[in-house]
């Protein structure tokens, strides 16, 4: 062992720490606030929507299948496959997809994770 | 009326149910000064501050599968943990919690030797856990754990006795009653040695290389699973507070201190506890703030340096004995 | 005399003029077409000229008739690209590992996987397929079909623990120590090392295969998802690679949103592998304080991105979003933060006594070593071989921006480990610089989606080390080869060299000193 005349500095560190606040973030009781344009569960407005399909041939995990609603091809989103890339809403020529914060998407039920086209697509609601 | 006395100390206070409380107290206690060295919150959810914790995870862990290897060696295999636990426990009974031991008639003259004999009983029995499970990493855990201790044995043995030299008494009561001036204070050196061989003793970091999981998986207890390993945990936490417990009263003055009104009892328990959550305070910073060391590396420095300053200690301590501490005390 | 200020190419021309072909191209400095036998002399003159000389990769393609083997050599300012074609029927090479120790992973791989022998191999056999992998089904060959391929039945392979003498004492493919799966059967005689058996390929996902059927569009997301840790510069080499091959010319502040970006990677790399080596010596309380300290990155991350760990910012012709003018002060105020507590993890570094016991002098690899065994990135710049592609070929924004090239001669794992502290540092440099600095103007330009013919390398420096990229384009909208060699995969052989004659103690913080990514290793 050499001989050092320095005190380790982790000894100083280690005692300062104690009476410092942790740096812990208490989530899930405290959730952390997120950047606006945070790449969460997608927003899709039908309204907007002009069935073109380019969403769904650029999709890189092939998560989105376009389905006929009413007559129209309408893209179905499957989050289970989904890797938030967000190149469908940058492929979307009419910016139909748009992302939202809403990340807390863990279930036991994979068929809420597909997200049915709809008039206006709702937060999927959290399992109970 | 006597036997339930005795019956009320052995199983509640100070015997079992207060050492298994005191142990998981100090098992989050422990949790939570590391937590707070390194800057995290530490258990937070069971109990009020997560006090409750380390009772949850003991709980938990009782109710997993209990799997046996096909290979192990039953009968070892189940039986060391527990024997283990029940060693460390018993020999918790031997230290004078509130002024007097559990049994009053075990305090007897030498009760320091044997409390020391049953640390290596424990860390055999800790061994023997883990050669019996017939694992790689169990076995290698387990050789490791028992080259530590054979190395670290002697130095705890002979700094262990500074105190009893001082008092002029192999009784761990008496020891603790001689101490009107603390031996931290008289033998500053000697506490520094224990508390350092205590800490390879109980494979606490910086020499914590049985359970250097990087390195042993799991070491030891590689193959234990549910209540075993419960006990098994428990059993290393019960070491840790009986080390914790047995520098007290070799070096803190055991449980004396100012007794203010009521029952001296209690106030003797309470300072016994505190002095106890102190040294317990102090092993974990240690823990914290070093890097693992290796095995060759922990080896030699115990037969280089803590083997020799363990013999100049008790020389030194015989020297004092004979020619200082009469002027002073 | 070995000098490293000597034109490659024209020693190349000078000594064998008349035998083989110097392409200029996209593949480097230049391409050299030989034959088989002659590809080695190529090598030896490279070697002989220059003493930086190392291998980068080796690249297996399928021609139709003939399979065409890439050789891409670095030098110390050159990258040379030499072709060699082995006939389909029998195809067959001389090994060149013999001169360049180095290429002793990449040969395995282009054997496994294109099926082409290298005659003189030392150690033949299934390296990234596995074990019961059909005879005779070369998966990257244009003709297979993964989904066809019908594997035998697996076979229960037991290592012996002991073959009388020496102990075997199997690591991975799960374990503590190793955080992705990966094996290595390390032979030890009482606590000491005698022999490391590596066998990779457990995660392989054959990400090179499947980026032949999907669009250039979608492989940048899948070669993304090759690293999780450095996922912004794999995306980015690609769409470089790709960029290249359609020559267009990337605005201006795009190029610095890509240096932010990356950067942003590198320190949270870095500052992940530091706690680590924290925890493989048992020292919680730093990798606790470097996590803490990684956390923040993380944010700005998502802040610049959109996403904590996956920045998908890359694509072709610029980024894919701009930074926002009021994110900048907290980006700023979070690198200054950073920077105020690097001191005190170098005084650790210094002054712990127990962490310079477990790292110093352990795994000591020499410079000769490194270059023999063409290590890139940290590894070896803490043996004091001094490459940094950032340097040597400045991509991006890059040779623009100024910054230190750290280089430690030790070559342990204390180096090692300091050379990314002190990267840590650089890159905070480099961001703050970048942001100063950023060019007005657009931030992408648009892209065909459709790449015309051709072929481009690239190499970029990943957090780990040099990261190359080779894409082969045919017309279409799908690559028709993509080959990526990651760090790791150059460094594994530094591993092996250096942990012959240790203590078995000292495996874990050799081989954290890697910094290894077994991901990024199998693809």
């Amino acid at each position: 062992m050499s001989k050092k005349t320095r005190i380790p500095p982790m000894l100083k560190r280690a005692v300062s720490h104690i009476f410092t606040k942790p740096v812990t973030t208490k989530y899930p009781f405290v959730k952390p606030t997120l950047p606006a344009d945070f790449r969460g569960q997608q927003v899709f407005d039908i309204n907007l929507c002009v069935s073109c399909g380019l969403c769904s041939r650029d999709c890189p995990a092939k998560a989105i299948e376009m389905v006929v609603i009413d007559g129209k091809r309408r893209p179905q989103f499957k989050l289970d496959s989904c890797i938030f890339c967000y190149q469908c809403a940058e492929s979307c020529p009419r910016n139909a997809i748009k992302s939202s914060v809403f990340y807390e998407l863990a279930t036991t039920d994979k068929s809420s994770l597909v997200l049915k086209p709809q008039a206006s697509v709702e937060r999927r609601a959290s399992p109970q | 009326m006597i036997d339930f006395w005795l019956i009320f100390r052995i199983l509640v206070f100070p015997g079992f149910t207060f050492v298994l409380l005191l142990t998981l107290f100090c098992d989050w206690m422990e949790r939570k000064i590391e937590a707070r060295i390194q800057n995290r919150v530490g258990p937070m959810v069971a109990g009020p501050f997560g006090i409750l914790q380390p009772l949850a995870d003991f709980i938990k862990l009782l109710t997993k599968e209990d799997i046996q290897p096909r290979d192990a060696k039953k009968f070892i295999f189940k039986f060391a943990p527990l024997v283990a636990f029940s060693v460390m426990v018993f020999a918790m009974c031997f230290l004078p919690v509130d002024g007097a031991s559990v049994l009053s008639v075990s305090g007897f003259n030498g009760d320091l030797i044997v409390i020391l004999a049953f640390v290596t009983i424990a860390n055999f029995l800790l061994f023997l856990s883990g050669w019996a499970s017939s694992n790689p990493y169990g076995a290698i855990g387990s050789a490791r754990v028992l080259t530590q201790f054979l190395g670290y044995d002697i130095p705890l043995f002979l700094v262990g006795l500074t105190p009893a030299f001082i008092a002029g008494s192999l009784s761990i009561a008496a020891i603790a009653s001689a101490q009107t001036i603390p031996y931290i204070v008289l033998a500053p050196w000697a506490f520094v040695l224990f508390i350092i061989s205590m800490q390879a003793e109980l494979e606490k970091d910086p020499f914590d290389i049985p359970h250097a999981e990087s390195e042993v998986v799991g070491g030891l207890e590689t193959e234990y699973t549910g209540g075993k390993l419960a006990f098994l945990h428990l059993t290393r936490d019960v070491q840790i507070v009986f080390g914790a417990a047995l520098v007290v009263e070799l070096f803190l003055g055991g449980s004396s201190g100012p007794v203010f009104f009521g029952l001296p009892a209690f106030w003797y328990s309470l300072w016994f506890v505190l002095k106890l959550l102190a040294v317990v305070v102090i092993t974990e910073y240690i823990t914290c703030v070093f890097a693992r060391l290796r095995l060759d590396q922990v080896l030699s420095a115990n037969w280089k340096i803590l083997l020799p300053s363990a013999v100049l200690s008790l020389i030194l301590t015989v020297a004092m004995v004979t020619w200082v501490y009469p002027l002073v005390v | 005399m070995p000098n490293s200020n000597v034109n490659i190419i024209s020693v190349i021309e000078s000594k064998l003029k008349d035998k083989v072909q110097i392409q200029p191209g996209q593949l480097g400095t230049a391409a050299i077409a030989t034959t088989n036998g002659l590809h080695r002399e190529v090598i030896q003159t490279l070697l002989d000229a220059d003493e930086k000389t190392a291998i980068t990769s080796i690249t297996g393609l399928d021609l139709g008739a003939n399979l065409g083997l890439l050789y891409h050599i670095r030098t110390s300012n050159a990258f040379v690209t030499i072709r060699a074609e082995v006939p389909r029927e029998s195809p067959k090479i001389q090994t060149i590992t013999d001169i360049m120790p180095g290429a002793v992973f990449h040969e395995l791989e282009v054997a496994d996987l294109f099926g082409i022998v290298f005659e003189g191999h030392p150690s033949p056999g299934h390296f990234v397929l596995s074990d019961n992998w059909p005879e005779g089904v070369y998966p990257l060959r244009k003709d297979v079909n993964p989904y066809d391929v019908k594997l035998n039945p697996s076979k229960d392979v037991i290592t012996q623990p002991s073959d009388g003498k020496q102990v075997k004492i199997v690591l991975g493919p799960q374990h503590p120590a190793l955080l992705e799966p990966e094996k290595f059967v390390v032979t030890v005689d009482g606590e000491t090392v005698t022999r490391v058996d590596p066998r990779v390929g457990y995660v392989h996902r054959g990400i090179e295969k499947a980026t032949e059927s999907r669009t250039f569009l979608q492989d940048v997301y899948l070669v993304e998802r090759i690293c999780g840790i450095c996922n912004s510069i794999h995306a980015c080499s690609f769409v470089e690679t790709v960029e290249k091959i359609l020559k267009i010319e990337v605005p201006q502040r795009a190029k610095y949103l890509r240096v932010i970006a990356l950067e942003l990677n590198r320190l949270h790399s870095h500052l992940l592998t530091l706690g680590h080596a924290g925890l493989e010596i048992g020292y919680e309380t730093l990798f606790q304080y470097f996590w803490r300290d990684r956390e923040p990155i993380m944010d700005l991350i998502e802040l610049t991105s959109g996403n904590r760990v996956y920045s998908s910012l890359m694509t072709v012709g610029g980024v894919r979003r701009d930074i926002k003018e009021e994110d900048i002060p907290k980006i700023k105020a979070t690198l200054t933060d950073l920077r105020k507590k690097l001191p005190f993890y170098r005084q650790v570094y210094e002054d712990e006594p127990s962490l310079k016991m477990r790292m110093k002098n352990v795994g000591v690899l020499k410079r000769e070593d490194a270059i023999k065994l063409s290590v890139v990135g940290p590894v070896a710049r803490g043996s004091g071989y001094d490459i940094d592609v950032r340097k040597d070929e400045p991509y991006e924004a890059y040779g623009e921006i100024p910054f230190k090239e750290i280089v430690y001669t030790q070559g342990d794992t204390w180096a090692r480990m300091n050379v990314r502290m002190d990267e840590v540092e650089e890159s905070i440099n480099i961001i703050e610089y970048a942001i100063d600095n950023l060019p007005p103007g657009p931030f992408r330009v648009k892209a065909p989606r459709v790449v015309p013919a051709g072929e481009a390398v690239n190499r970029v420096e990943a957090p780990r080390g040099e990261l190359f990229y080779y894409v082969k384009s045919n017309g279409t909208a799908m690559p028709e080869r993509v080959k990526v060699r990651t760090p790791t995969y150059a460094n594994i052989p530094a591993f092996l060299k250096t942990a012959i004659g240790e203590s078995i103690a000292d495996v874990p913080s050799n081989f954290v000193s890697l910094d290894p990514c077994f991901s990024c290793t199998d693809r």
